[in-house]
């Protein structure tokens, strides 16, 4: 319970279920007679109940960046308002940092939110009333932090997501990326150690969105916050995640790394995900390494452990010679370079 | 699906009755019955009255016990307010009129600019010249006081109702019971608990304003968005702290109009608790001239009251807007202006008391109104006899009565009769043929009441009528609901006096669905009528009811037909802003559809938008239905039969147990006709998936 050491999880799920209806908790429990997690949801169902989470079991490492991916109705908002207690799970336990804080007391969690929790919205969730820094500064006077901390805190977290300047503006006044970008500053006030985010691109237009990813990382780069980030959108899972967990249903169909999800989806479901994924550039030599050494190979390209298998390509490709390229009547029009093909089949590095 | 089956059900369909049939048919073998054995079973067309409850004194005795315990802490109440509203009183009183002017131009100016400091400032200065600037200010200060009493009880009740589930469902009961409950009928509790004097309408309309402030902050906490509620828990705040720091200043904007509804309520009934005896405040004015036929000052003195109904109603409206800051050094200067006349008026020893500048105006419209009553009173009086006598009156004590040869021509006879039921029964012919039974059907029924009139319709028709009606809106419950209730007024023994009721606030609810209807549709379809139209609209939901009486009363004298057109003033804006908000708001890509499949202006009104506006133009209809109910006891005032008389009546008397229940079987008729009509507005929006 209490082993808080340095190699503990910074979150453990365990059995989370949520079900919504009237007398959720008893039915769960009568339920589970009924066998596997399929056969306890097919008779929750039956019983006009909806078990919108079934059985979620992961764990996020401290500074790890946990991604959960699924359409929606797959029951991702219900898993990540469980974990941070915005709704009482039915059944289950979450740890944080070794903390069961299903059981927490109603100051406990106030506590822990007011110092340990982050979270960002998809709609942002900015309070209309407030200025930017007022908003930013929310966790803090909740703290108890005075006027003039406060505001200084607000400064700095603001010149991290590349508001300066903007503090006394009223959320009305500014775009949704910049709305977004003081939703992420608001919940880095508090400077927390895990970090909920809850779809905080998906309201974004696409090239904002991609700007704000990056910008996530960055900051990512240099907090190394435990994150729990929710999306319906696989390249940004694939772009973001250290390890991403697939649902469907309400169910935790797949929990991988990037790469694992690409090469090995475990069902059609998470293989049609993937199946517009380039997967050159998501996975990497060594998953597909042959088994044994031959003995006579050509001269070496150079490829390394770690290359994706795009920019492995484009180094084999290296060590051709320009082949002809001819027209329909087969007269010779002119050359072309092999590993400018591969090259020009490489997307650009993100 | 395969065209042998779709004919089977085509003509399964032809048999089977629908629901709305069933019910029609029912209706009718109850009238059927009523109307052949009436004559030998009296109790079927009359409740018997050996078995009627004396709810009434029950209704005394009960409730005057429970007044008598909490009168001592009603009169310390009393005691005890007195002194705040004295105090208002005396401020608004002592102050000089040109630095409330001042004032209030620059509170205009700072909400909405040029604009309504205009408004504050003309609409102050009328007052001034009218000569009432006493009696607006002791009518102010019984409003200043109210309303933030109401506003205070009104958030209380809107934030217990949301934090607590429990206490929600009962809230809503009581705010509905609340806003169906006749102000009148307020009163006369009120009366005996409080005692005569101001004091009394202060409460009243502390109490009637809090309901729409409890509503307002009900339903602007429940619009909190849920991600900024989230927001706030995941900042670490506690209940509190998320409430009063996030939630409440996010709803800022729905509260606010609460804010304007809670000080229209006060206004609206600070004027009419002048009823209960006035002192010298101007809704006492209104009353007193209007008793005294003395209409010019009547007019004057209603047009304060509209004067500080509209420049109430739009600053506060204009609160609920998110506005421009404005420059306050604009604000000092007009306050400067105001000091500077009040010096001058003081050495020049003016007093608006002494005003009476408008009193022309008031004798002009005095002999205006004469000359014109003068010239054209045959007509009026034509106007009003043919209402009265072709439709007023049958629809009251049936065709079999009304008709007469003074007035017809003809006296009624039962060849009459059967003529009436023969040429009915062809056209229920007819449309059964069509395959419309219930249309059919509801005819041979209309024919029963335009025979015997709504005041003498036999009770089961009415009861297990409204009944069926329930049955086809909302089901069993509904039809429940509207049995016990209306059966709770047949055995109160003031039947008769709820059927009148019904007969005039259903004569106005039809001329105003009418009337109010084709407005709306013409609004809806010219952008310029709508132009013309909504001035006229906002301006007569900003009069207090009571002034509705005043122009009724200038031309129709005393009577049923002045209260009957008083009603319709009042009722039909609803029925107008609904249809035409109904017709307009049809979602854009279904107009696109309806254009693109070729569809005219004409056809894309009555095949696309109309059915869409059904739901809404049916919830118009509920309001006008309300609203009728609610003037229909002010109409009592000039000349009503019915509960409204009952209710004005025991308010002379202080006869709480007769106001109670009359108020009761009152809001009774409001409540089972706004649930009918709700029921049907919900049976639209669901079949058409809204």
């Amino acid at each position: 319970m209490t082993d808080t050491n340095s190699t503990a999880p910074a979150i453990a799920v365990e059995d989370l279920w949520q079900v919504f209806g009237e007398n959720a908790a008893p039915a769960l429990r009568d339920a589970r007679g009924a066998g596997d997690d399929k056969a306890i949801a097919k008779e929750l169902k039956d019983k006009t109940l909806i078990p919108a989470v079934r059985a979620a079991n992961f764990e996020v490492k401290s500074g790890e960046l946990f991604v959960i991916m699924g359409l929606s109705g797959s029951g991702k908002s219900t898993l990540i308002r469980c974990i941070s207690r915005l709704i009482e799970p039915t059944a289950g336990s979450v740890r944080i940092d070794g903390e069961d804080i299903l059981q927490a007391s109603d100051k406990r969690l106030i506590e822990l939110r007011r110092h340990k929790l982050g979270m960002v919205f998809q709609h942002f969730g900015l309070f209309p009333h407030m200025t930017v820094a007022d908003n930013v500064a929310f966790p803090l006077k909740m703290q108890g932090a005075g006027k003039a901390e406060r505001r200084a805190r607000a400064l700095e977290v603001l010149e991290l997501v590349g508001l300066k300047g903007r503090e006394d503006t009223y959320p009305r006044n500014l775009s949704g990326g910049q709305r977004q970008r003081v939703g992420i500053a608001r919940s880095l006030a508090v400077n927390p150690d895990i970090w909920f985010l809850d779809e905080p691109f998906s309201a974004l237009d696409p090239l904002i969105r991609r700007q704000l990813q990056d910008e996530f990382l960055n900051i990512q780069a240099t907090l190394k916050k435990s994150i729990v980030f929710i999306t319906h959108d696989i390249q940004e899972a694939l772009k973001l995640a250290d390890r991403i967990a697939i649902m469907r249903d309400g169910e935790i169909v797949q929990i991988g790394t990037p790469e694992e999800i690409v090469l090995h989806p475990v069902d059609d479901y998470v293989a049609e995900f993937s199946k517009d994924v380039p997967k050159g550039r998501h996975a990497c030599v060594e998953s597909i390494l042959m088994d044994g050494i031959p003995d006579n190979m050509p001269d070496d390209p150079g490829i390394r452990v770690g290359m994706t298998l795009d920019t492995a390509l484009t180094k084999c490709m290296e060590l051709y010679e320009p082949v002809p390229v001819r027209d329909a009547d087969g007269k010779l029009v002119g050359a072309v370079n092999p590993h400018e093909l591969a090259n020009a089949l490489q997307a650009e590095e993100i | 699906m395969s065209a042998a089956e779709t004919v089977s059900t085509g003509a399964e369909r032809k048999l089977a009755l629908t629901r709305g049939s069933q019910a029609a048919l029912f209706v009718l073998a109850i009238a059927l019955v009523c109307r052949l054995l009436g004559a030998q079973f009296e109790w079927l067309v009359k409740w018997p009255a050996a078995l009627t409850v004396p709810m009434t004194d029950w209704m005394t005795w009960l409730v005057g016990g429970f007044l008598d315990v909490f009168k001592p802490i009603a009169r310390t109440f009393t005691f005890l307010v007195s002194y705040p509203m004295e105090g208002v009183g005396w401020l608004l009183n002592a102050l000089p009129w040109p630095m409330t002017v001042a004032i209030v131009t620059a509170l205009g100016w700072i909400i909405g600019g040029l604009r309504m400091a205009a408004l504050g400032f003309v609409g102050l200065m009328f007052v001034v010249f009218s000569g009432y600037w006493t009696e607006g200010m002791n009518t102010l200060a019984l409003v200043a006081v109210s309303v933030p009493l109401a506003l205070l009880l009104g958030t209380a009740i809107g934030i217990a109702a949301f934090e607590f589930p429990r206490v929600k469902g009962a809230v809503n009961a009581l705010l509905d019971v609340m806003q169906t409950v006749p102000t009148f009928a307020y009163l006369t509790p009120l009366l005996v608990l409080f005692g005569f004097g101001p004091v009394v309408g202060l409460i009243a309309s502390a109490i009637y304003a809090a309901p729409p402030m409890a509503r307002n902050v009900l339903l602007g906490l429940e619009r909190v968005d849920t991600e900024i509620r989230e927001a706030a828990v995941m900042s670490g705040g506690t209940r509190r702290q998320q409430l009063f720091l996030v939630e409440l200043p996010a709803a800022t904007q729905q509260i606010m109009i609460g804010v304007n509804q809670c000080l229209m309520a006060a206004l609206s009934m600070v004027i009419i608790a002048a009823v209960i005896g006035g002192f010298q405040d101007i809704g006492w004015e209104v009353l007193l001239t209007m008793r005294k036929a003395l209409f010019g000052q009547a007019f004057l003195a209603g047009s304060v009251v509209v004067v500080f109904a509209i420049i109430i109603d739009r600053m506060s409206a204009a609160l609920a807007e998110p506005r421009p800051q404005q420059d306050r050094k604009v604000a000092v200067g007009m306050l400067g202006v105001g000091v500077l006349v009040t010096l001058w008026s003081m050495f020049a020893g003016w007093s608006p008391s002494g005003f009476a500048a408008l009193d022309g105006v008031a004798a002009w419209v005095d002999t205006g109104v004469g000359t014109f009553t003068g010239n054209h009173g045959a007509t009026l009086d034509t106007f009003k006899n043919t209402s009265m006598f072709y439709g007023l009156l049958p629809l009251r004590i049936g065709l079999a009565e009304a008709v007469l040869p003074f007035t017809w021509g003809f006296l009624w006879t039962a060849k009459h009769t059967a003529m009436l039921y023969g040429v009915a029964a062809v056209i229920s012919l007819v449309l059964v043929l069509k395959a419309r039974v219930t249309a059919g059907l509801v005819v041979m029924i209309l024919a029963y009441v335009a025979e015997i009139g709504i005041a003498h319709l036999a009770w089961p028709v009415v009861v297990f009528g409204a009944g069926a009606i329930g049955w086809v809106a909302g089901g069993w419950k509904l039809a429940r609901l509207a049995v016990i209730l209306l059966g709770l007024i047949l055995i109160s023994g003031l039947w008769e006096r709820a059927l009148l009721s019904l007969y005039l606030s259903g004569a106005a609810v039809f001329a105003c669905a009418i009337v109010g209807g084709a407005l709306g549709l013409w609004s809806a379809m010219s952008s310029t009528a709508w132009a013309f139209i909504r001035p006229i609209c906002d301006l007569l939901q900003t009069i207090p009811l009571f002034v509705f009486l005043i122009p009724v009363l200038m031309f129709f004298q005393i009577g049923e037909f002045s209260a009957f057109l008083a009603i319709c003033m009042y009722a039909v804006v609803p029925m107008i802003r609904y249809t035409r908000h109904g017709l307009t708001s049809t979602p854009d890509d279904i107009l696109e559809a309806a254009t693109a499949s070729g569809a005219g202006k004409w056809q894309t009104m009555f095949e696309v938008r109309a059915p869409f506006a059904a739901p809404t133009i049916l919830l118009g209809l509920n309001q006008t239905i309300l609203y009728a109910f609610a003037m229909l006891v002010i109409a009592a005032l000039i000349g009503t039969t019915g509960l409204g008389q009952s209710i004005y009546l025991a308010l002379g008397q202080a006869d709480v147990g007769l106001g109670i229940t009359a108020g009761a079987a009152m809001a009774i008729l409001a409540l089972v006709a706004d649930r009918l009509v709700q029921g049907f507005a919900e049976e639209r929006r669901q079949a058409l998936g809204l």
